[in-house]
Order: C-alpha cells, then sequence, then structure tokens
C-alpha cells in the first residue's frame, strides 16, 4: 500500500481515487487505513497550559452579596429584593453599534410574539438588532443537525451540551468562530461581566483547541431534579417516597387513571441519579477511571438498574400514558400542572418557571423537589454535570463588527444580580412586563409569557438563583443544591470539553432511543445489553484507550 | 381537430418567432411551407434533425424551463450520491460541495455496514409489510368513495360530501396525530369513557403490534377523500349513453357498475398502481417520525425515517446516502417490473417502449 504512506495526500481527490481503487481489489479493510492521521481534524480537549493560554482572566463582580452563598458546588442565592433606585449599572454605555444578528435557540414553551415591548426594550438597551429563531428545545436536536449541515447558519446558535452527539462537535469547530482575539487573557476585560465568568465555565467554551462558546455556567450538582405537587400530597396526605421500592408501591396507590390521573411522567432522568449511574448529560462524563480502567456509563450495573427501575414504572401503568409516547406530545410539565401527574423530573428551574406560572392561574399550586435517595433508600451517589453545559457560538462568516455585537449582547446579559440590566434580562421592562408590588417584583401576565426563555443562553453570570418574587423557591433551590452536592463526585473528565474522533462519534447515537424503548417495555434489558456488546467491539473498546490516552496526555481536571 | 380551421389561417400569416402556435398549427405551418424544399426527406418520412428542432423550436423554447429545474433539483443532486462511497465529513470545508471532494473515498465500506446493520433490514421489514397494507387497506378505499359518491345524484349533496372527504388532506400531519391521540389516546375519550364505565382503558397510540393498522387508518383518514378526485375525473368521462342503453337492455345497478364503470377505471387504476408500486419504498414519513417515540424503532423506522435518522439527526451522511441509493435502485427495478406486468395486462402502464 504505497499510496498510503502520505497521508495529506489521501485527502486529494485524484490520489485518493486510486487508493480506493487499490484497496477494493485488495479487500483492505478501509476505514482503519484512512483514518488512521487527524492532522488538522481538532479532536481530542484543550487543558492545562494551552488552555491557560486562551482562557480569559477572571474578574470577579461584587454588585450584591448573595444571601444564600455557593456551597458544594451548588448556586449562590438572591432572596431579597433590590429596590429600583439602588440598582447599579454594570454597562455604563450602550455597546452594540446597531448591528443586526439572527439567533437561533432552543425555546421550552411557547416563544412570544416577534417585535414584543421586552425584545423592543433589549435591543434598545444592548444596541443590537436580535431577530429570534426559537425552536422547540424538546427536538432541537433534529433541527440542529439539519440547520448545521446547510449552508445558511444563522449568525448566532446556541447548542445544548446534551445535543452534542454524531458529528455536531466537528461541525462546531468547522463553522464557528474563534473568540480568543477578543476575549483571551486581559482582552476580556473589555466586557467585565463575560471578565466575571467563573474560569472552569470558560474552559468548557474551547472547543477544537479555541475558545469558540460562551457558555452558560451551571452548578456542578445536577440540574435534573424530581419535582412533585406539595398542594395535591398534603391533600391526599401522602408522604414522598424515600427508596426506589416505597416509590414504586405509592406510585400504584396514587394512579387513578379512571379519573385521569397518574403517579408520575417519565422518571428515567431521575431513576440514573437514584442508581447512581454516571453523567449522561455530556458524552465525556459517560467515562470514569474505576479501579485503574475506564468504565463507559452503558455498562455498568447501575445503568441497567436504573433501566430496569423505570421499567417496572411503567409496566405498573403509573405513568402518564402520553408520556409513553415520548417526546412529540406536550411536555410533562404541563401534565404536571393540569394535576394529571403528581411528579415528574426536569431541570430544577422549572420549580420558579411553574410556580410563577401558577401564581396567576392556580393560587392553590404548590410544589417542591424531593431529595434523590440511594437504590435502597440511604445516601445517593451522584455524579457531577459540567460546570457549563449549555453553549452559544456565533458563525464564522460573521464580520468584526458582529462578533463585537455578539460579545456586547452577551456582556448585558451576563449582567449580575442587582444591577438594571439584570432586571431588564430576566424581568423585561418595568410597568409591562413587571410590577414593583410591595418591594417585590412580580411577573404580569404579559411578562410571565414574554420574559421567558430567549436571552437565556446568550450570556450569563456565576450561577446564580435569583427569585426576589418567590423567595421560598430560591431558598429551596439552592439548598437542594447544597444537601445533593454532599452527595455528588466528579468524573474523571470533569470540566473538560472532548471532541471525539469522526470514526467513533455516532456509535452512541442510538442509546438514548433504545433506552426509551427497554423502560417502556418494547426491548428487553438484554437488548441493551446486547447493543453495548455491539458498542464495544464496533470500536467502544478503541474509543476506551483513546479517552485513556487523552487522560493521560492532559491529566484529569479534578 | 375541427377547431383547428380559423386558426390556421391566422396562424400562418405571422412570423414563427411572435406565433403562440398550438402544436397542430405549428405543424401544420412546417408541412405547407417546406413541401417544396425537403421532399424527399418528407417521401422517406424522416427529418433531420435540424429541421425538426426547426419545426419544434416553440415547444422546445416551452419545455425549456421545465428541464431547467428538473436539472437543478433533481439531476445535479443526483450526483451527490458519491458521498456513498466516501467517508464524507461535510464540515471539512466552509463549503459542504467542497468537502466532497476532501473526503476520503472507502469504496464500499458504507454498504458492507448497512448490510450488516440489523435496524436497516428492520426499516425494509416494516416498509414492506407498510406498503402491502396500504396496497389491500388503502387503495380500494378512494375507488369505492368516488362510485359512492359518482351515485350521489343532488349535486349539492355531492359538494358536501366531497368537501368533507376532501378536508382532511389538508391538515398536517401534526394535527392528524393528535386528533388520533385525543381518541385512541391511553388517556384519549374512548380510553377514558371506558374507564369511567369500569373497563380496562386501552392504548391504541402506543401499541408496536397494532401500530401498522394504526398509520393505514390515519391514512384513510387523511388522503382517501383526496384520492377519489382521480377517480371522479375518470367516471365523469363515461357517456350517459352507454348506461341507458344498458338499462333499456335491462342491466340492473350492479351489472352496470361491473360492464360500464369499472372497465372505464381500469387503465386509471392500473396507472396509479404502477405509479404506487414504483413508490411502494415511501410510505410516509412525518407521520412515522412523529410516532417514532410512542412505539419504538423497531416498530415504526421505515427505510425514510431510517435514512433521515442517520444522515440528518446523527450526521452520518455517508452512511445515510448509501442507504438511500438502496433505496433508489430497489424503487426502479419495482417501478419496471409493475409496468412489465401492466403491459402484460393489456394496459398502458406508464411508459412503452
Amino acid at each position: 500500500m504505497t499510496p498510503n504512506t502520505s497521508a495529506p495526500s489521501r485527502r486529494s481527490f485524484l490520489a485518493s481515487t486510486a487508493v480506493a481503487a487499490a484497496a477494493v481489489a485488495g479487500g483492505m479493510p478501509l476505514l482503519s487505513a484512512c483514518g488512521g492521521s487527524q492532522e488538522g481534524r481538532k479532536d481530542g480537549t484543550t487543558s492545562g497550559k494551552d488552555a491557560a493560554k486562551i482562557l480569559p482572566a477572571y474578574v470577579a463582580s461584587d454588585v450584591v452579596a448573595p444571601d444564600i452563598p455557593a456551597k458544594n458546588g451548588s448556586a449562590a442565592g438572591f432572596t431579597k429584593a433590590i429596590p429600583t433606585a439602588e440598582l447599579k449599572t454594570s454597562v455604563a454605555k450602550k455597546m452594540g453599534s446597531g448591528g443586526k444578528l439572527t439567533i437561533l435557540s432552543p425555546f421550552f414553551g411557547t416563544p412570544p410574539k416577534t417585535g414584543n415591548p421586552y425584545y423592543k426594550a433589549m435591543n434598545e438597551a444592548i444596541g443590537v438588532e436580535v431577530t429570534w429563531q426559537n425552536q422547540d428545545g424538546v427536538t432541537y436536536d433534529q433541527k440542529l443537525g439539519a440547520v448545521l449541515a446547510g449552508s445558511n447558519i444563522p449568525d448566532v446558535v446556541t447548542v445544548p451540551g446534551w445535543n452534542l452527539m454524531g458529528r455536531i462537535p466537528s461541525a462546531l469547530n468547522a463553522k464557528f468562530a474563534d473568540l480568543g482575539p477578543y476575549l483571551s487573557g486581559d482582552k476580556v476585560k473589555d466586557y467585565p461581566n463575560l471578565a466575571a465568568v467563573p474560569t472552569e465555565a470558560w474552559q468548557r467554551g474551547i472547543f477544537g483547541g479555541q475558545l469558540r462558546a460562551i457558555p452558560m455556567p451551571a452548578p456542578n450538582v445536577t440540574d435534573i431534579a424530581p419535582m412533585y405537587r406539595v398542594d395535591l400530597f398534603k391533600e391526599k396526605g401522602y408522604s414522598v417516597p424515600t427508596s426506589p421500592d416505597e416509590f414504586l408501591s405509592w406510585a400504584k396507590e396514587a394512579t387513578d387513571a379512571k379519573s385521569k390521573l397518574w403517579a408520575c411522567d417519565d422518571m428515567k432522568w431521575s431513576a440514573f441519579h437514584i442508581f447512581g449511574c454516571l453523567s449522561g448529560s455530556d458524552k465525556a462524563l459517560w467515562w470514569n477511571m474505576d479501579g485503574g480502567k475506564l468504565i463507559n456509563r452503558i455498562e455498568t450495573e447501575e445503568y441497567l438498574e436504573a433501566l430496569e427501575w423505570t421499567r417496572k414504572l411503567y409496566a405498573a401503568k403509573v405513568v402518564h400514558p402520553e408520556a409513553v409516547q415520548g417526546k412529540a406530545t406536550g411536555s410533562s410539565g404541563n401534565r404536571f400542572t393540569a394535576g394529571q401527574v403528581l411528579v415528574y423530573n426536569n431541570n430544577i428551574s422549572d420549580w420558579w418557571g411553574k410556580t410563577a406560572e401558577q401564581a396567576t392561574q392556580n393560587p392553590d399550586f404548590e410544589m417542591g423537589a424531593f431529595d434523590f435517595f440511594g437504590p435502597d433508600g440511604g445516601d445517593p451517589t451522584l455524579w457531577a454535570g459540567q460546570p457549563a453545559n449549555i453553549f452559544t457560538f456565533i458563525s464564522k462568516k460573521a464580520t468584526e463588527a458582529q462578533i463585537k455585537d455578539f460579545l456586547a449582547l452577551c456582556n448585558f446579559c451576563a449582567a449580575p444580580y442587582g444591577t438594571k440590566e439584570f432586571m431588564l434580562t430576566a424581568y423585561g421592562v418595568e410597568g409591562i412586563d413587571y410590577e414593583i408590588k410591595d418591594g417585590l417584583p412580580v411577573k404580569t401576565t404579559q411578562g410571565v409569557n414574554e420574559v421567558n426563555g430567549a436571552y437565556d443562553y446568550t450570556g450569563n453570570p456565576a450561577p446564580y438563583v435569583a427569585y426576589p418574587d418567590f423567595p421560598e423557591v430560591t431558598k429551596g433551590i439552592v439548598e437542594w443544591q447544597q444537601r445533593m452536592g454532599a452527595f455528588t463526585k466528579k468524573s474523571s473528565f470533569f470540566g473538560l470539553t472532548v471532541t471525539e474522533p469522526n470514526r467513533w462519534a455516532n456509535l452512541a447515537d442510538d442509546f438514548e432511543q433504545l433506552e426509551d424503548d427497554a423502560v417502556r417495555g418494547r426491548k428487553k434489558i438484554s437488548d441493551v445489553q446486547q447493543a453495548v456488546a455491539d458498542w464495544k467491539s464496533k470500536g467502544g473498546d478503541d474509543l476506551r484507550d483513546w479517552y485513556k490516552k487523552l487522560l493521560d496526555d492532559n491529566g484529569s481536571a479534578n | 381537430m375541427s377547431h383547428s380551421t380559423v386558426p390556421r389561417s391566422r396562424a400562418e400569416a405571422k412570423t414563427p418567432a411572435e406565433d403562440p402556435a398550438t402544436p397542430d398549427g405549428a405543424g401544420r405551418r412546417f408541412r405547407s411551407r417546406s413541401r417544396s424544399r425537403s421532399r424527399d426527406e418528407q417521401r422517406r418520412g424522416k427529418l433531420s434533425l435540424r429541421l425538426r428542432f426547426k419545426r419544434d423550436r416553440t415547444l422546445i423554447l416551452m419545455t425549456l424551463p421545465a428541464v431547467l429545474l428538473l436539472l437543478v433539483f433533481n439531476y445535479v443532486p443526483i450526483l451527490g450520491n458519491v458521498v456513498a462511497f466516501q467517508d464524507y465529513d461535510p464540515y471539512l470545508s466552509e463549503n459542504g460541495f467542497v468537502a466532497i471532494f476532501q473526503s476520503p473515498w472507502i469504496g464500499f465500506e458504507q454498504f458492507e455496514r448497512i448490510f450488516a446493520d440489523s435496524a436497516f433490514w428492520h426499516a425494509v421489514q416494516n416498509t414492506f409489510v407498510l406498503f402491502f397494507l396500504q396496497l389491500v387497506l388503502f387503495f380500494p378505499i378512494p375507488i369505492l368513495l368516488a362510485l359512492l359518491i359518482n351515485s350521489v345524484v343532488r349535486p349539492r349533496v355531492r359538494a358536501l360530501a366531497q368537501a368533507i372527504m376532501y378536508l382532511p388532506h389538508f391538515f398536517s400531519w401534526v394535527l392528524v396525530v393528535t386528533v388520533f391521540m385525543q381518541i385512541f389516546g391511553g388517556a384519549g375519550i374512548i380510553a377514558q369513557t371506558l374507564r369511567r364505565h369500569g373497563y380496562e382503558g386501552f392504548d391504541l397510540m402506543t401499541n408496536p403490534e397494532t401500530f401498522k393498522y394504526l398509520v393505514t387508518l390515519e391514512m384513510v383518514w387523511k388522503d382517501a377523500g383526496w384520492g377519489i378526485i382521480v377517480f371522479l375525473a375518470a367516471l365523469s368521462s363515461v357517456s350517459n349513453d352507454l348506461y341507458e342503453a344498458a338499462a333499456m337492455d335491462g342491466a340492473g345497478r350492479w351489472r352496470r357498475m361491473w360492464h360500464i364503470t369499472l372497465p372505464a377505471l381500469r387503465p386509471v387504476i392500473a396507472l396509479l398502481l404502477v405509479l404506487r408500486v414504483g413508490d411502494a419504498l415511501t410510505v410516509g414519513f412525518e407521520q412515522l417520525l412523529l410516532q417514532r417515540q410512542a412505539v419504538g424503532v423497531a416498530a415504526s423506522d421505515v427505510l425514510d425515517t431510517y435514512v433521515w435518522w442517520n444522515g440528518i439527526r446523527n450526521q452520518d451522511f455517508s452512511y445515510a446516502a448509501a442507504a438511500g441509493l438502496i433505496k433508489g435502485f430497489v424503487g426502479l427495478a419495482l417501478v419496471l417490473t409493475a409496468n412489465k406486468v401492466a403491459h402484460l395486462m393489456g394496459e398502458q402502464g406508464v411508459y412503452k417502449k
């Protein structure tokens, strides 16, 4: 195979035809022959000294001291409202040039109309004319692939970490701009709010060796919480279950299909936490060093146990029938607020979202999150999520002026609690979207509908929970994070953003739908085991070696 | 041709360039003008290419835009199928087209991967099962509906019935699936009514075993009404004289339908059947994708969703292109076979040699 010795020439059209022809004739194993060298491809990760060169400097911001300081990897909590007159200014002058940006972003809920007062006020304050392309967040993965494969990519694209499947990471490296020239080192000081973003979040923004993403800083503690209807629990005299078995027997008792009431929605995500399964939110977190060997979450007993328990819930018919249908129909949150399910799991910020939404519609509504329990009802073993897991990118085709506008936008949205910018971003326009009642900002119906979702991912300060209108929710969320944080461990690749080589990128693509089939009883747990065996032989074991080498070269971040 | 006497004289007076000629007009003009010049050629019954071009240029000009569209949107993209023989990575270059030239060639490896993938064979099986079900349960329904509508005499009732039957065609699949869910779902009207009366609820929407019937039912509800249009057109061309004559001879309703209506529909049915068989591997996409999670991949994956899932969702473009190519070849074979069968049965089919 002489033509194969010069790797780069294989990329060219004619030479590669010759190679292919020769290889077909000889019956060579082709992928292994061609995929050997990956020069110029940005797979792997960046950490240590290499990362230090491009990471932005950190300048803490201390506008308001939190009422509940961060602990155990939790967010900081702000429970007190700041009177309008005392709000500080973190963006002294309008930084945008008046240019235009189109932003593709996931949206959980119903997007508001374009040109609403909130959007207008934000555009005016930042000096950037934003056109939102809000897409359903639940099926965002399907949209994202199609958009990135096309040539007409919006200026700014938000990508959640759980959508970084298949070749999406390599698409991001190819299509989005390096922000290093604008943010690395002291340059970030032009954008003081971005300079206050924690370094571990920025570390996650390094894609393919360059600082490409504005990260959304997140607490290390898992963002998925099991939440329950406190009001309905009280009414029926239920107490919160404290073990998987107890949950199952409670669920059977609580389900009353005749009156359209089911105990829970799909609980797969919670099950993974209860049974101590490695985090599934980011592909690198799937791996952990255990007894000198890297183990993937899908190879663990915990993974199978979690699926088996979830399967039992479905088999006992305590899960809402529409949850069986999956993503396509209605969201679990709506079934929860409608009182058709008593327990569901979601991002814990939903605690505030649903409480605020229902405050105007159902005054009796009360919800809470309950603590994860271990498989036997004892303390759980939880695995840390990434310190940032939602990223916002700007297209490589953007002009310098557009990139500066983008950074102006992110800097504005990253304003900390206690600033005018924060109030506008989080609560909207005073008098339209919210009103001050008894010293507290309270969203109007218009505010609930409009100030919701957009601007959530385009720049954020260090992890915080600040809902002065619902101080008990703020307290509840932060304390839940602190309690769960005490049980949280970090796996080997915590804090790193890893781009897998193309040839293995698609290996684990279909596990999610396999899990969904298994818990719904359409596939057996043994089918999952078979899929894991296939995964190993089709490249999983090679991928393990690749990750092992990455770990040896870069060292663990924790 | 009875209408052509008057237009002919007018058409011939015009210069060819501004002639909005009807096909007849153009042909006739050529004959009259070239009689002296190319008598030899004409005697042989053959025209030179140049002359034929000259004769038909208006027609050719008229078809040019359509041909152009066909080229750009149907033929040029076919070239993209080369990625099936590559390890194609669209992100090697800024431009996805350029990336084709930079991606390494790997021969038939993608096809080997596909043939070794049980999910692919599952999708093929589902596709054929759905196709045959649709053929048996869906195809005859528009014919029956057309016969039914045709028997309605009062125009008002007829228009109303047609409107009601056409309407669901304009609903999106999301809406159709939602409507079915509200009725047949686990928390739908039927299940809740059953529960109120002390029976077990049922859930048609998430049952993988009955999924193929559910899909066909949805399809019938949505598109059967729309499908009757072609048959109604065919029925309206049947001369009333035939029916009257048959009635005079003492033929009843059924005999008239058997001996007049159905034979009149036969060529149309054969044509649509051939077209349907040629399209056999296309059994629905959006509808199945929407219900993918509800019944699982094993029951809902067909070739189209398989290609989409791997190509777009998983970004495995070469793999998906190879699967699409296989689908194309099988589809071609089916059209050729179906057309041949139609010829053997004495029907026109889609084309003739």
